[in-house]
């Protein structure tokens, strides 16, 4: 989630809202977000429902794993991070640029 | 009888060749392929051009009433795009 910090200038002139996404309660992600400097909002899906829908649930650890999806503004998905890459945002805010574009061209 | 047993053992020959060249085959054709190392580790059935399952949910910001402001996917419609980066807690360092 640093590296999403670090790099939230970059999504933000793409017109980009970043969430932070885990099945921990608010109280542990606000502790979290703190202690990391986190300023974007970091989501709580206590219920697992978001990752189940999204099909990232670990039934054995009863966590999400590691994905980052980037959504256009329609709606639908444009980039898709799964695992370890998912860590590093630049797949992420690459995909975000080419969204600016090509809403240029249009 | 004796004409279906031999048309078993038959079977069960070919079974065990192919069995015995499975693995022989496969190194050979892939020799750098790494170990399947991770075999309980999910992947989403979502691809990219699907429309995004919309959800709400309750976050770390707080709101004018102190409460936690939820966010709803689909309010960014028409408005911006979205990065959802999810995370596991217990195992993010950094």
């Amino acid at each position: 989630m640093k590296a999403y910090q670090a790099g939230l200038a970059k999504f933000e002139a793409t017109d980009t809202q970043v969430f932070g996404i885990s099945v921990d309660s608010v109280p542990a992600n606000r502790e979290f977000g703190k202690q990391n400097g986190i300023t974007f909002p970091l989501l709580s899906d206590f219920k697992r429902t978001v990752v189940k829908d999204y099909g990232i649930f670990n039934e054995e650890g009863g966590y999400g794993n590691r994905a980052t999806f980037v959504i256009d503004k329609k709606g639908i998905i444009q980039h898709i991070d799964e695992g370890r890459v998912a860590i590093d945002p630049t797949g992420a805010a690459d995909a975000c640029n080419i969204l600016t574009h090509k809403k240029g061209t249009q | 009888m004796i004409k279906s047993a031999f048309g078993l053992v038959i079977l069960l020959a070919a079974a065990g060749i192919l069995a015995a060249q499975t693995p022989t085959a496969t190194p050979s054709a892939s020799p750098a392929a790494p170990p399947a190392a991770q075999p309980a580790v999910p992947h989403t059935n979502l691809k990219v051009g699907q429309a995004a399952p919309d959800f709400t949910l309750p976050s770390t910001i707080a709101g004018a009433d102190g409460r936690s402001v939820r966010y709803k996917l689909s309010d960014f419609k028409d408005k911006k795009n979205v990065v959802l980066a999810f995370y596991v807690l217990a195992f993010t360092g950094g």
